[in-house]
């Protein structure tokens, strides 16, 4: 894992009367313990990753408390886990990122919406939607709202997150529904406080196991004809019980003065930026010392209709402020209005865009269209701030005379997965471009430059079904790529086993670097058995030959040359069905953070430590750059020729390279140009490397060379470098 | 709706900077001083390098307890609302500067003037990279304070991390109501590389104290100057660094004769109308490259410098007892091998291996030139410098010189402007293998579609020059010669359609 969360992991030992410290998704953590689950589990992604890690690294806690903890393989998996509370009355939450996980996990969540539950069940969701989100923008209301899977969208603050985790457990049991918590991306990693209280022990748990299966019940299968009960059950009971709930515990809040004519209606989520904004006209301060009369709902679906109609009844105008579209929450909202027989105004995706993230800007511009509407001359200092925004940004763009080029995510110093890029990109320049299916994973970088290849990208270990009707209709047979992560979430069975079953032309490249590693490099289950890790070693390779994949090669990710010979054999195999290459190769920021500290603890010991770089000698480069076409790598970058005749920017490679080696088969492989050297720095070295190196320096001198000085003193440098 | 604002702080990072840690630190020492603070971020896949933000709001604690209670974080930073911006990068700072995080009336901007190199930058054929001076200027017009310094160059000199040195440059500036010992407390309670860090920290906080940007750059020393033999009194003065410069490189490549050949050419063009300065600085800059062209025995005689086992001790990072060594990556072909022999029987070689399909056949070796055994191979092969007037290399590439000192000649009696443009596309030809040929290609074809018809009178005189250059723009676009194709022929549908077809 990428991120060690050990120091705060004592933070969920807290109890009551302590103050907890910590981030969006440690407090989350805590509630879960708080609120006595009985099992825990989920799927990796952006931005609850951590969530997972942090269960992980707090197994010993767990057990203690008695908690279940399961690392699934999918979001699907993770749902179908709720299962659980089905039957019985065990709490239990799951984790992962929607929209993505959720489309995954959608069936399970159909099913076990329908039998309902008896315990309490949560899913705790990463809204990753707008700024810096890595899949498609769409909401998870969506899903709450066909499933009947009750939606909370807490205000971005740990009290807040807190109390609606726990009283989110007991909304599920008082309606029988399972329930969604979403955080965007802010929200997971806010720093805040709360007053914590003590941890829950599940009544039935891994350590207090039920000594009986709970009795046939047919009506708990979602199965027909049990299922028409279940759909109007929903309906009938458990919408009502939920509304009464939300009701009751004031799940949802509002806001500043009594009275008003206009108001707002903000999702939770959405209500500090709106707070922002508010204060920026004059009606709110850094305390959300609301102006203006303001609900904020936790609780996104189901809306409670009384509590709508009560907020709306005495005002000429409502604001809706709902993030993303399709407007779900202010069609409702309209509905409910018209059922009242209310005559409020409502505003919402006509001042506020329908599609695109609620940043300041754009709220400021929906809030100040919807105020100056109603005579509120607060709308102009939004306006003042708005305009001098764009001025300021006009006027900067004017003296930069050029736009800014983007800086893309690329792969790490060292990646495994860029030598593979680099052989298909040399491959390019034989046979001429082929179809790329891309995939979800680190390997969906090469879609930037200077690799710039891929034709789709249709969900994760999604590629190689997604060049099924593209094999059949191609006359170059197209490639697949897939991490491992995908090819354990999802490839295995949708793409190799239906490639195999139709015989499909096709090429697929798995990326065995050993996790997941884009969402943090957590383990899937071909990662080997180490350390705190889950891995059990599946074997890829025994698994495609079971499925009956003929041809198989597992290539060391670093030999372009071989991979590219590969890769040119796979094309032109007269083997039916898929070719499969394993591209095999660590993460490299696994295998750093493993290998460093042992070589610094190494050195320190004064134990023979070999440390390999890579140079470019400044002299022979021509400042052509092919090489960076071919590699991207960040530690080969471009530094200030020394050269009066060479004016252009020679390659450079900088020390933070870790010695992949990927610039020396290049340079092979593509016959780029003579200016790569490896360097070998030995440190500590023994008697006979000194012997060795003193020999050749002495026959060197002899013969006119120059030479490293013979007799080198040992004095160590001032400041040792560290290794964090 | 009165109590005061908060103070905003944004962190520019790119991944793996440790950026959350200073964030961390902020946030610590703000709560360790009685004030509120809150932070969030925007990690994402900040890790694989990408850019990234962290924000912090303070209050004062004393107001605590107002209104609903708790403060409200923004979580995101409002443009023109931003009290501080520290920024790694210079790119990524002028960035957050356009967004608006940074404005002259309220922002101190802590800046690292340090460029990390964007692909599209790097990967350019020639030179890609953004002016730093401007995004410099940029970054200090928009805010209210710029401390901007090499502060990469003061961490590294105190043994430390970046992330302390910006923490200590923070404190330093006074911007917070924070004392520096908290900031010291904060990185104490990391519990991780406490002495490195605060190290750097105190070298931050001089820093921003005093002003003072590390180590001051190296004075550019004015070169002595060197007696200027006879023959370059032909020449205006501002060339004649070029023109040294060139004949020292060709001294060094081969012999005093060889320097008389580079006179001889360059004379060809003292005097004549048009070939000022700048004009023979660039034709002495290019052609003395193309002279001194790489091969196999050139690239074994750089490989043995002295000056070059010192640069790789310094970058490699090596302290004194250390050894190292250095492993050639070297992957000559048929071509690099063969053009070693004299033009016939190099010519024939060479045609046999393409008709029999092994010309792409090569040996990948790796010599290491700090051992005996690696240094002895090298060294023969720079020992063939006197045979090498006699290889199919020599031969073709003088060819090719004289071939492009014809074309820049006859361009220069019709149009001075043009020829500096056909000066300039001779360096379009550089490098090895591939890049070397494909340099030829460009070269070739904008020869063929550009300047002989224009020699010819097929373009109207006017557009001679702009073809040239914009031809030569495209050449460096895209390796693939696609830009190239591109502005070629649109230059030709520009003109009339039939001398479209006649092409």
């Amino acid at each position: 894992m990428e991120v060690s969360f050990h120091r705060e992991i004592e933070t969920l030992r807290l109890g009551a009367g302590d103050t907890f410290h910590g981030e969006g998704i440690m407090a989350v953590t805590k509630a879960l313990l708080q609120s006595g689950v009985a099992y825990v589990g989920g799927y990796q992604g952006a931005p609850v990753s951590h969530l997972l890690d942090v269960l992980l690294q707090a197994e010993d806690l767990l057990g203690e408390l008695g908690i279940r903890l399961e690392t699934c393989t999918n979001e699907a998996a993770a749902a179908a886990m709720l299962a659980a509370s089905i039957n019985y009355p065990l709490r239990g939450a799951v984790t992962w990122k929607s929209i993505v996980g959720t489309n995954v996990a959608a069936d399970a969540l159909s099913n076990l919406s329908s039998a309902g539950v008896i315990g309490g069940a949560m899913i705790i969701v990463g809204e990753d939607y707008g700024e810096g989100a890595s899949v498609i923008q769409e909401r998870t209301q969506a899903y709450a709202v066909k499933s009947s899977v009750w939606l909370l969208d807490p205000r971005p603050e740990l009290p807040t997150i807190v109390r609606m985790v726990e009283k989110g457990f007991a909304l599920s049991e008082a309606s029988s529904t399972p329930v969604i918590l979403e955080l965007r991306i802010r929200a997971c990693h806010v720093f805040g406080a709360f007053e914590a209280s003590d941890n829950r022990r599940s009544e039935h748990s891994a350590t207090n196991r039920f000594a009986e299966p709970a009795g046939f019940d047919y009506a708990r299968l979602s199965h027909p004809p049990v299922t028409f009960v279940q759909e109007a059950d929903k309906v009938n009971r458990r919408l009502p019980a939920a509304r009464a709930f939300i009701r009751d515990n004031r799940l949802n809040e509002t806001l500043g003065p009594e009275d008003g004519d206009i108001g707002i209606i903000v999702q939770g989520g959405m209500f500090n930026v709106l707070n922002g904004r508010l204060a920026e006209a004059g009606l709110s301060d850094a305390y959300g010392d609301i102006g203006i009369p303001t609900h904020v709902l936790n609780v996104t679906y189901p809306l409670v209709p009384e509590e709508i109609a009560a907020f709306c009844a005495d005002k000429r105008a409502v604001l809706v402020v709902e993030e993303g579209g399709p407007d779900f929450i202010e069609k409702e909202i309209g509905q409910i209005l018209r059922h009242a027989e209310l005559d409020t105004k409502l505003h919402g995706k006509d001042v506020l865009p329908m599609a695109g993230e609620y940043s300041p800007v754009v709220v400021a511009r929906g809030l100040s269209a919807f105020l100056s509407r109603y005579g509120r001359n607060e709308a102009a200092r939004l306006d003042e701030w708005v305009e001098a925004v764009e001025a300021h940004s006009q006027s900067v763009a004017r003296d930069l005379t050029a736009p800014l080029p983007p800086r893309p995510p690329t792969f790490c110093t060292g990646c495994p997965e860029r030598p593979v890029f680099s052989a298909m990109k040399l491959l390019r320049e034989e046979t001429g471009p082929v179809h790329v299916a891309a995939d979800i994973g680190c390997h969906a970088f090469a879609t930037f430059p200077p690799f710039s290849q891929g034709n789709s990208i249709l969900g994760y270990g999604m590629s190689l079904a997604s060049n099924a009707a593209v094999s059949g209709t191609q006359a170059k047979r197209p490639l697949s790529v897939m991490g491992d992560g995908g090819f354990w979430h999802n490839g295995l069975l949708t793409g190799v086993a239906g490639s195999v079953f139709n015989q499909d032309d096709s090429v697929l490249v798995i990326f065995k670097n050993g996790y997941t590693s884009a969402t943090g490099v957590q383990d899937v289950p071909s990662s080997r058995p180490q350390g705190e890790g889950r891995g059990r070693g599946l074997d890829i390779e025994s698994a495609l030959k079971s499925l009956g994949v003929g041809w198989v090669r597992t290539v060391h990710s670093y030999s372009v040359s071989t991979m590219r010979k590969t890769l040119r054999e796979a094309l032109g195999s007269d083997e039916t069905g898929p070719k499969v290459i394993i591209a095999d190769g660590e993460c490299q920021l696994a295998r750093q953070r493993r290998v460093r500290p042992a070589e610094a603890r190494a050195v320190a010991e004064g134990r023979r430590v070999v440390r390999t770089r890579f140079w470019v000698d400044p002299d022979v480069c021509t400042g052509d750059h092919a090489c960076i076409r071919l590699s991207g790598c960040p530690s080969l970058t471009v530094k200030p020729s020394t050269d009066p005749l060479k004016p252009e920017p020679v390659a450079h490679v900088n020390n933070d390279c870790v010695g992949c080696g990927l610039c020396g088969e290049v340079s092979h492989a593509a016959q780029l140009c003579p200016s790569f050297a490896r360097l070998e720095i030995i440190r500590n070295p023994n008697g006979w490397d000194r012997f060795r190196a003193r020999l050749s320096s002495a026959l060197i001198r002899l013969f006119g060379g120059y030479a490293a000085p013979s007799e080198p003193d040992a004095r160590p440098a001032p400041h040792p470098i560290p290794a964090e | 709706m009165s109590a005061g604002s908060p103070i905003t702080v944004l962190i520019s990072a790119l991944g793996g900077e440790g950026g959350g840690v200073l964030a961390g630190w902020i946030a610590d020492a703000a709560v360790a001083e009685g004030l509120h603070a809150q932070r969030t971020s925007i990690p994402g896949v900040a890790q694989r390098t990408g850019a990234t933000t962290y924000y912090l709001e303070i209050l004062p604690h004393a107001d605590a307890g107002r209104g609903p209670g708790k403060p409200v974080l923004a979580l995101n930073p409002a443009p023109g609302r931003v009290d501080v911006l520290i920024g790694t990068e210079l790119l990524e700072t002028a960035r957050m500067v356009q967004t608006g995080y940074a404005t002259p009336d309220r922002t101190v901007l802590i800046g690292v003037v340090r460029r990390v190199y964007t692909v599209a930058e790097k990967a350019s054929m020639g030179d890609g990279r953004l002016d730093p001076d401007r995004l410099e200027a940029i970054v200090e017009r928009y805010s209210k304070t710029a401390l901007l310094g090499d502060l990469g160059a003061i961490a590294q000199a105190a043994g430390s991390h970046l992330n302390a040195v910006l923490l200590g440059a923070l404190a330093g500036s006074g911007t917070l109501p924070i004392p520096p010992d908290r900031y010291r407390d904060a990185i104490r309670a990391g519990a991780k590389a406490v002495e490195s860090n605060l190290r750097g920290f105190e070298a931050g906080l001089a820093f921003a104290r005093t002003g003072r940007t590390g180590p001051a750059p190296a004075a550019e020393t004015e070169d002595a100057v060197r007696p200027v033999p006879e023959a370059w009194s032909l020449y205006p003065e501002g060339a004649l660094p070029m023109i040294e410069a060139g004949s020292q490189r060709l001294a060094d490549y081969q012999d005093d004769a060889y320097v008389a050949l580079y006179a001889d050419r360059l004379k060809r063009f003292a005097g004549r109308p048009g070939a000022d300065a700048a004009f023979l600085s660039e034709l002495a800059r290019i052609l003395a490259l193309r002279m001194a062209f790489e091969d196999t025995i050139r690239v074994a005689q750089l490989k043995l410098t002295a000056a070059r086992l010192e640069q790789v001790r310094a970058e490699a990072g090596a302290r004194s007892g250390e050894i190292v060594d250095v492993i050639e990556y070297m992957k000559p072909g048929p071509e690099e091998l063969f053009s070693l022999l004299p033009p016939a029987l190099a010519r024939r070689a060479l045609a046999f291996l393409a008709g029999r399909g092994w010309d792409t056949w090569s040996i990948p070796m790796n010599v290491t030139a700090t051992r005996f055994g690696g240094f002895i191979r090298l060294k023969t092969l720079a020992s063939l410098r006197g045979w090498r007037r006699r290889t199919l290399r020599y031969a073709d590439e003088q060819a090719w010189i004289e071939h492009w000192l014809d074309l820049i000649d006859r361009t220069l009696a019709v149009d001075p402007d043009a020829a500096r443009e056909v000066v300039a596309i001779g360096g379009l030809v550089k490098g090895y293998a591939d890049t070397h040929k494909r340099g030829r290609r460009n070269f070739d074809r904008i020869v063929a579609r550009v300047v002989e018809p224009a020699l010819a009178g097929d373009l109207p005189a006017p557009a001679f020059a702009d073809a040239v250059l914009n031809a030569r723009l495209a050449a460096l676009k895209d390796p693939e010669g696609t830009a190239l194709d591109e502005t070629i022929r649109s230059l030709w549908a520009s003109l009339a359609p039939d001398r479209q077809a006649a092409e």
